[in-house]
């Protein structure tokens, strides 16, 4: 990873993290509904997987913030009118902010109802080779979604046909208040990987570097046709499940050190040790993504509502 | 174009070789699709001739479907199949909530164009293999929902739904697999959303389709013979449903009953009752009728199976009631 895929990953976790936290106050402030799931926490980790493949390899996405469709560019009103039900958003208050789209960028989906992803992904893939694209898909999922029975189907079918498809968890240990060490019977969910006979990797989350080459690792693997990885970030999740979820399942005391071992802090403290980044830099970005926030909010509040004639538009094609 | 005869199973099987030849992206998969030829024995030698667009699945029914969903956001026309009509359940995520809603979640950014085929109805399965769940598939918006009858129309609609840029699950019926008919010769299709007149009469209007429309039609002919002419209406497909054709018919005979293989509360039978009580109440003279199976699971044993779907006398009895 070079100087520049490194401040490149900076700039869009910064960029996730304060556009996060805009949505969330505007949110609290009732100009928006809380229904983004926050993705503090995994940014650089959902970030330095995305880096590692092309701009428009198919993704199915999580529902941990905004850094998958930041990573692909996706301009930030487009987000915002998808949350507030507008137009210009890419789905005009159908889907909402769970199923943000745009198939140019190989932002595909994400299924509603965790573990559809994962067959979803496995045909996204299987079509791919059957048409002679060399693409990668890339699954995103949390360790709770995990004990979903589709991720069985889905991982035996890709390992058997070797399909191009990477399964990426995002492991924070919890599936909204339920804790794994009730829900989930093994420390690692990448140790599953062994009884799919696929290779299954273990990376730390907060390791930018170590993401990365997991992952380019695996696309490359999963493109000389040797079929999926199982690739498992360990991450923590800073904020509750939900905008506003008073977390009654965890104390204070340990969402005040998660807070303290937040690492998008600590990526910001490694590039300024390596040289990258000083105070004036990191001011002058926080600025410039001050202002882009600033632009895009202001573009989504001067989109109308969708039109309600449009609730009745697109169920079919025919 | 002249006809020939062939089984409903050999014309859906002839569908989807020429819809393989015809078009390289459809793919045919299932669980024992590509060796064994399905389990009913329909898709005989598809496995041989087009390879890897062919195959076998493990015992999966979410990834069949999900699956599907997959291709077919990446240009890709799946045909899967469904073993058993009762599998849809196993794979309702998939089929309900992703090839049914997808298009709408995402403002028609995506198009759909997969073909989920099953097979329904019978006897000898038991309660989780027999069921005809078409009523689950046309409460769900965004599904298309084939119901083929004859052996013509299974090839004609199969051709249609591989066609079709919208998701569509074909209900095949396992009792007429091998029932044979004339089948027009080449390439034809069978549009959506037209219903056929089986049979003219002024008495009454029978809805039914697949198992159901061969017994009315065999209880329309011992009524015909005490002089009463009976009209019958396969829907053909239940979505898009020809509500016209229905509506029209059902003002000239001012009666209407319905005959369904599947369980009677909110059965496809109870939509009908209810558009007609919106639609058509002034037109008609008798009061709505459905024939169904009783709100019991199906059971295994033919014997009992008999005794709870309707038959051609039950149908017959139920006419004479009405014009009566």
């Amino acid at each position: 990873m070079d100087d520049a895929a490194r401040l490149g990953i900076l700039r869009r976790a910064l960029l996730a993290r304060r556009f996060e936290e805009r949505i969330i106050q505007l949110s609290m402030a009732g100009e928006l509904p809380a229904t983004l799931h926050p993705g503090a926490g995994h940014e650089l980790a959902q970030l330095a997987a995305l880096a590692a493949l092309r701009p428009d390899d198919p993704m199915l996405y999580g529902h941990r913030g905004t850094a998958y469709w930041i990573a692909r560019d996706l301009p930030l009103e487009r987000i915002l009118c998808d949350i507030a039900g507008k137009e210009g958003g890419t789905n005009r208050g159908k889907g909402g902010v769970m199923h943000v789209v745009d198939p140019t960028r190989g932002i595909l989906g994400e299924s509603g109802t965790l573990g559809g992803n994962f067959v979803v992904g496995v045909g996204v893939a299987l079509a791919d080779r059957l048409q002679g694209r060399d693409a990668v898909t890339i699954v995103f999922f949390g360790d709770g979604t995990s004990n979903r029975g589709q991720f069985h189907e889905a991982l035996n079918f890709a390992a058997v046909k070797k399909l191009p498809c990477l399964f990426f968890c995002e492991n924070n240990g919890w599936a909204v208040s339920v804790s794994a060490r009730v829900s989930t019977a093994v420390e690692n969910i990448a140790t599953r990987a062994v009884g799919y006979g696929m290779p299954g990797v273990v990376v730390d989350g907060r390791d930018v570097e170590a993401v990365y080459d997991a992952t380019l690792r695996a696309a490359e693997r999963a493109r000389r046709g040797e079929g999926p990885t199982l690739i498992e970030a360990k991450v923590e999740r800073l904020l509750g499940h939900f905008l506003g979820d008073p977390q009654p399942y965890r104390s204070a005391a340990e969402i005040e050190a998660l807070r303290r071992r937040d690492p998008l802090a600590a990526y910001v403290s490694d590039l300024r040790g390596r040289g990258q980044l000083d105070d004036a830099g990191l001011a002058a970005l926080e600025r410039e993504l001050g202002e882009l926030i600033d632009a895009a909010v202001a573009s989504a509040r001067s989109q109308p509502l969708a039109a309600v004639d449009s609730a009745r538009e697109n169920v079919y094609a025919t | 174009m002249s006809a020939r005869t062939l089984s409903y199973g050999a014309a859906i099987r002839e569908a989807l070789e020429e819809e393989l030849r015809r078009d390289p992206s459809v793919i045919l998969y299932g669980e024992d699709v590509a060796v064994y030829g399905g389990i009913f024995g329909v898709l005989g030698g598809l496995g041989e001739q087009f390879g890897e667009r062919v195959f076998d699945t493990p015992i999966a029914e979410n990834l069949i479907v999900g699956m599907a969903v997959g291709a077919a956001l990446r240009g890709l026309r799946p045909v899967a199949e469904l073993q058993f009509a009762d599998f849809v359940l196993c794979a309702a995520d998939e089929l309900f909530l992703k090839a049914g809603a997808w298009r709408y979640a995402h403002d028609g950014a995506v198009r759909l164009p997969l073909v989920v085929r099953t097979a329904s109805g019978g006897y000898g399965f038991g309660p989780e293999h027999s069921q005809c769940p078409e009523a689950y598939a046309m409460h769900t918006p965004g599904l298309r929902v084939a119901v083929p009858s004859t052996a013509a129309d299974a090839k004609g609609l199969l051709k249609t739904a591989v066609r079709c840029d919208d998701p569509v699950i074909v209900f095949e019926h396992k009792l007429l697999y091998p029932v044979e008919g004339p089948v027009p010769e080449g390439d034809y299709t069978t549009p959506f959303g037209r219903a056929q007149l089986r049979r003219r009469g002024d008495a009454v209007t029978i809805v039914a389709w697949q198992d159901m429309l061969r017994r009315a039609l065999a209880a329309a002919d011992e009524l015909a013979a005490e002089g009463i002419e009976v009209e019958i209406l396969d829907p053909v497909t239940l979505n898009p449903f020809d509500w016209e054709t229905l509506l029209d018919s059902v003002r000239r005979t001012g009666a209407c009953l319905v005959v369904e293989e599947a369980f009677r509360t909110l059965g496809v039978g109870a939509e009908i009752g209810a558009r007609l009580m919106e639609e058509a109440f002034g037109d008609l003279d008798r009061p709505f009728v459905r024939l169904a199976i009783p709100d019991v699971p199906v059971p295994t044993a033919q014997h009992l199976v008999e005794s709870l779907v309707p038959d051609a006398r039950a149908i017959a009895t139920a006419v004479r009631e009405l014009v009566g």
